[in-house]
């Protein structure tokens, strides 16, 4: 068999797919990369490190599937994507008696004859016997199989980083070059793994680097060489034309085509950014969301509550041209707030009850629901909760530390949290998309290590990490930073320096694009806990801007929202029109956003005018005021709440499926108080409402709006005002229940 | 979520956390299922139609059921004996006596061997057929299945579809994995029972209690149907502003009305029709009803549910091996006895319909137990060599694969992988193993993993 599916190979490149066909090294296709002369001469010292190591990534030997597994293939082990040449090299060299290279017949070494499949080989035909890639072999054994290294990478630069495409099928050529500790470059294309991220997108040939792209949008490369990864952007645009006009003004008309709001207010650096990336696209923006969906939107999105009945009709009827502004700074400063961000943070601090132990979640929510309310800086937040210690039954802040197991964990939760990261990667070997290394992992563990996290939270001087490349003690390490001495007895004051420091890099961005996030429906970058260079922001200035803002006002939460709250961006309709239709992030018409199991809980409850009950909670407590997401609740769990043990923003648990249908049918969370006496159904029919007056009623607490002339229509038609009083009040009874099960109930328009 | 308390105490969540690196984020994701998770349509001629997995969960001792030991010192060999099977030279645990009767319809692989002997992982594997990674959740057999068949049914024309979910758990699937991994959560197992902490999932006059299938007081067809098109109309009017929604009502609502509506589908779990003897075949006591559980698999494969999962909790025997056996005198529902029972009654019953063909019977646990008695006379984890059992479905009966060492310790010939046994069930059911899904962002991963090697002396 003389192929091999390097799809066996590449599969790890985790968040990639690889597609490629049938390949191997083709030796008979032009190289664009060969015809400058660059292929050592047999004179020329072969240095391991930069002529070899890229050989064994550009053919996957390194992949994760074969030899860079931990554990390796074969019994032969490759350091992942050539992270550690050093190992490497004595992996070939030394290992295995010797017997994979032979210094008197080079040929008969098993690094020629394995890959090759000249002899049995698990991995198949990989290099083609008379390709560049065994001559280098050939001749680095030939000249003794030593260990050169006359230069070391410093960074690897692609051609083009960023690309406008007028046309599908246009070809770009790519092309990546090394720039070395030595100051010299060299091209290294043809060593150079190039991986779209969607291979539906854009093909790659790899033997010449051209690429083309097979459907419009933004679509992202990664170019590795070595130890160095690198994105490259396509955008093609969505439309042919989009209809504008050159000059500005005219221009914005044309954006925003039939602006129903009066006078929304907009934000000049987040809509600059949007429209200049749509208008690169050929996007056309939907029409500016109307006053009742504004009204529902932002209410929802800051108190997590469907705006009152009484509240809808004030606001609609309001002329004051201010009137958006004016609501969202009530919104701000209301109590609603104070307990809907506090669930919102509750969830990213993972705040739960240990084992039936309810005490630490309760004072940590109840420290947690003060700093908010108090407006206290996310920078003091972070400051208090690493920098806790004490009793956790009394110290809020110190249940941070009884949050995960171990010191491991610890790092994993807070880079996840606080920057934005995903450490994880880097516990057993190098991230292979990040710069993220076995040390920062480690040494940011060794620094929760000497934490010990009992009911009382105190420092351990004892506590260490093993560095399991080492097999030594872990030396504490700021993350991508520097090493803190060794002897340092609490790291965690120099950690929460350099994280709330005004130029941390992770920090505020992490926490803006979560803002972002609960306001828009979809973060800049995402997912939200993975920032990487790998894994670029769709709109990269406005998300620095932004952070920067946050930053300059203190870290207030408030601040942010309200810009956010404020543009043009967020007050979009979510009604999309068919030349945007597809688009699902650039923002040219609002996304929807699925209500929260407690925020969707709470509306049922406050439509039907009937409160739920929560374990032993008072009547009246709303789901998104429980500070214990364990709280015995059977609503919640047919809603599909998050136990918080884990990241909630990674859960598995979305939808309830068939299962909470059948509940929707038949269960108890609707039918048990639909039209219970004192519910809101039952006061308005014994009142003596008029059927439409009460549907009329119901679409005001539901939806935030009256219904529409076809609505209006179709209720006539199907209530029966000649029926006798119980089958009207069982067909309003189905209104209700189908109002509460809609789409635009349970989702933010 | 009722989870089975287990010695470790560790639950799914924890496990669940390193999942998701690969999330694209938002509704994309079924987008993507739907775009290509079908791009090679490649399904072999296979005989099993359906899968009933019977799964013992905690790990069942494989010394006390298909693989005794005899002629070990008593501190291994424990204290149940051994009896001959219909099957010569084939002895197993003298609690399976009428399993015995039947050994030639049964294989049993002796030989499996996993590195995991931890519940949840063990689980993962046994049921995913791939080691548990940080990258990705892997989706379980039955989640798989149902896909498959659920993309290949559409190709074909006058398929009765059935309005029974295609991967129901009986009563339960168990806590620790989700299900359906990286596939659309649709293909995630259907639990009968609901939460079956309130216990409502048996009824007194036999038969299975669906949470939330029968109406709510006052609600009947007329009314439901009634609010079924109420919220379809709003539906329809919230999205005849929108370009990109097509007008379709909810599949899931509709999937939910017509499983209530079907008197067809709500039969399956109603055992009127069943007789009495029939009943006490399958055995109506023991723990968990395993015997019942049988019966309601046997009725939702009749029906074309392509994977049914028996979940039967209670085989962590750390402490005490012999209440296996009986938990005191004269007890006749112990787990072996109702286990042998239940499985002999299955697979008479299928034979006997002439559905044991079509229908691929798999007996097994996360691992088995340690071959030395603890001080507690129990077994712990043991995950190096236990066994799993087969028929139906093609499966060639009357056959042992592979085999452990005299103490039951370690593979001694044909070491089998939960991989290969996957790359097994997978080809017994007519699915190629190789065959590629697809995740959330596209990656495509193969239905079980390469280098899966099929047990081709399993298949008749």
């Amino acid at each position: 068999m003389k192929t091999i599916q390097l799809t066996l190979v590449a599969l790890t490149l985790l968040t990639a797919s690889i597609l490629w066909g049938p390949v191997h090294e083709n030796t008979s296709a032009a190289n664009p990369a060969t015809s400058d002369g660059s292929i050592s001469k047999a004179s020329d010292p072969i240095d391991f490190e930069n002529d070899l190591v890229p050989i064994f990534t550009k053919f996957g030997c390194n992949a994760g599937a074969c030899h860079g597994a931990a554990a390796g293939r074969g019994e032969f082990n490759l350091s992942l994507f050539g992270g550690n040449p050093q190992a490497d090299y004595k992996a070939i060299v030394r290992q295995f008696a010797g017997r994979r290279i032979n210094l008197m017949h080079p040929e008969e070494s098993l690094i020629i004859l394995k890959p090759t499949a000249q002899i049995d080989h698990g991995g198949g035909y990989v290099l083609d016997e008379a390709g560049e890639g065994v001559h280098l072999i050939r001749t680095w054994i030939l000249q003794g199989a030593r260990y050169e290294t006359l230069r070391h990478l410093a960074h690897v630069e692609v051609s083009p980083k960023k690309q406008v495409i007028a046309n599908l099928e246009h070809s770009i050529q790519l092309r990546a070059t090394a720039h070395f500790s030595d100051g010299t470059t060299e091209d290294v294309t043809r060593w150079t793994v190039f991986t779209p991220e969607d291979t539906s997108a854009v093909g790659i040939n790899t033997v010449t680097a051209v690429a083309r792209v097979h459907r419009p949008g933004r679509h992202i490369i990664l170019a590795r060489y070595l130890t160095e990864v690198v994105p490259i952007e396509f955008i093609v645009p969505l439309n042919e034309v989009l209809p504008q006009k050159t000059e500005p003004e005219t221009k914005r008309k044309a954006l925003i085509p039939k602006s129903t709001s009066l006078n929304h207010p907009k934000d000049l650096k987040i809509d600059g950014e949007i429209l200049k990336l749509l208008s690169t696209l050929r996007l056309p923006v939907s029409a500016a969301a109307d006053d009742a969906t504004f009204l529902r939107r932002v209410t929802l999105d800051l108190t997590g509550r469907v705006p009152m009945p009484d509240a809808a009709i004030a606001f609609l009827a309001d002329s004051d041209p201010n009137k958006r502004a004016t609501l969202v700074d009530t919104l701000l400063q209301s109590d609603e707030f104070n307990a809907y961000w506090t669930l919102q943070l509750a969830k990213l601090l993972r705040i739960h009850s240990e084992g039936g132990n309810t005490q630490g979640a309760f004072v940590y929510h109840q420290w947690l629901s003060e700093q908010i309310r108090a407006g206290v800086g996310y920078d003091q937040i972070a400051r208090s909760v690493i920098l806790a210690t004490g009793d956790s039954h009394e110290i809020g802040p110190a249940n941070f530390y009884r949050t995960v197991d171990g010191a491991g964990e610890q790092a994993e939760f807070m880079s996840e949290l606080f920057m934005g990261t995903r450490l994880r990667c880097a516990n057993c070997h190098n991230h292979p998309l990040d710069k993220w290394t076995q040390d920062d992992y480690h040494g940011l563990a060794a620094i929760f290590a000497k934490i010990e996290s009992g009911q009382i939270v105190k420092i351990k001087p004892s506590g260490e990490v093993i560095h399991p490349a080492t097999r030594e003690k872990a030396v504490p390490r700021i993350p991508g930073d520097r090493f803190l001495s060794n002897d340092v007895a609490d790291g965690r004051v120099e950690l929460v320096d350099w994280l709330t420091g005004s130029d941390n890099p992770y920090f505020a961005t992490a926490i803006v694009n979560r803002l972002w996030k609960a306001m828009m429906g979809r973060g800049l970058v995402e997912p939200v806990d993975d920032f990487r260079a790998t894994n670029p922001a769709t709109h990269p200035e406005l998300l620095t801007a932004l952070a920067d803002d946050f930053v300059a006002h203190g870290y207030d939460l408030r601040w942010t929202l309200r810009r956010i709250a404020l543009s043009a961006a967020y007050a979009r309709s979510a009604d999309t029109i068919p030349e945007n239709a597809t688009d699902d992030r650039f923002y040219s018409h609002a996304l929807q956003k699925p209500l929260a199991p407690e925020v969707l809980a709470d509306a049922i409850s406050d439509v039907l005018g009937v409160p739920d009950v929560y374990g032993d909670e008072p009547e009246g407590t709303r789901a998104i005021s429980l500070f214990d997401p364990n709280t015995e609740s059977e609503a919640l769990d047919i809603l599909g709440r998050c136990a918080r043990e884990a990241s909630c923003e990674t859960s598995a648990e979305i939808t309830g499926g068939l299962q909470r249908k059948l509940h929707l049918f038949n269960g108890e969370l609707l039918n048990a108080r639909i039209g219970v006496p004192d519910s809101r159904l039952d006061t308005l029919v014994s009142e003596g409402k008029s059927p439409m007056e009460i549907v009329n009623e119901f679409y005001l607490a539901a939806l935030s709006r009256h219904p529409t002339d076809t609505e209006q229509e179709f209720w006539k038609q199907h209530i029966n005002t000649t029926a006798s009083a119980n089958s009207q009040k069982a067909v309003l009874e189905d209104v209700v229940w189908s109002l509460l099960t809609c789409n635009e109930f349970v989702v933010t328009q | 979520m009722n989870v089975v308390k287990r010695c470790d105490g560790i639950s799914r969540r924890d496990f669940l956390r390193v999942g998701g690196l690969t999330a694209l984020g938002l509704g994309l994701g079924d987008f993507f299922h739907l775009q290509r998770a079908f791009a090679n349509n490649n399904t072999l001629t296979a005989k099993a139609k359906s899968c009933i997995l019977i799964w013992l969960d905690g790990g069942p001792s494989h010394l006390e059921t298909f693989d005794p030991k005899p002629d070990a010192p008593q501190e291994v060999r424990g204290p149940l004996k051994t009896i001959p099977t219909n099957v010569a030279g084939v002895h197993i645990s003298e609690c399976l006596e009428q399993i015995a009767g039947i050994m030639d319809k049964i294989a049993i692989i002796r030989s499996m061997t996993s590195p995991l002997g931890e519940h949840n992982l063990g689980t993962q594997y046994l049921m995913t057929g791939y080691k548990p990674t940080p990258a990705l959740v892997y989706p379980t057999f039955g989640a798989t299945v149902a896909h498959v068949r659920s993309q290949n049914r559409q190709n074909l024309s006058g398929d009765a579809l059935t309005a029974l979910p295609p991967n129901i758990a009986v009563p339960n699937f168990t806590g620790q994995v989700s299900g359906n991994g990286y596939l659309p959560s649709a293909t995630r197992p259907f639990s009968v029972a609901g939460n079956s902490n309130k216990g409502d999932f048996k009824e007194r006059n036999g038969g299975f209690k669906v949470r939330d299938l029968d109406f709510y007081k006052g609600i009947d067809v007329a009314r439901l149907s009634r609010r079924r098109q109420f919220v379809n109309a709003l539906n329809a009017f919230s999205s005849a502003k929108d370009a990109g929604v097509p007008t379709v009502s909810d599949p899931e609502l509709e999937r939910a009305y017509n499983l209530i509506t079907s008197p067809e589908a709500k039969g399956a779990f109603s055992f009127s029709d069943e007789s009495e003897d029939v009943l006490n075949r399958y055995g109506t006591g023991g723990v968990n009803g395993i015997g019942q559980s049988c019966l309601l698999a046997r009725r939702l494969v009749e029906r074309g549910v392509p994977f049914v999962t028996v979940n039967h909790t209670g085989w962590d025997t750390h402490n005490n091996i012999f209440q296996l056996k009986e938990r005191y005198p004269t007890d006749r529902n112990a787990h072996l006895p109702s286990l042998d029972r239940a499985l002999r009654a299955l697979i008479q019953d299928l034979s006997e319909r002439s559905l044991l063909d079509e229908t691929l019977v798999v007996v097994m646990g996360e691992f088995g137990r340690t071959p030395k008695i603890n001080s507690q006379g129990g077994r712990d984890h043991w995950p190096n060599v236990f066994s799993v059992a087969l028929a139906g479905g093609g499966v060639q009966g009357g056959q042992i694969v592979g085999s452990s060492d005299a103490l039951g310790e370690f593979p001694k010939e044909r070491p089998v992988t939960p991989s290969d046994l996957a790359a097994t069930l997978y080809t017994l059911l007519g699915i190629d193993p190789s065959l590629e899904l697809h995740t959330s962002d596209g990656r495509p991963v193969r239905v079980a993993p390469d280098g899966a090697n099929v047990i081709s002396e399993l298949i008749a």
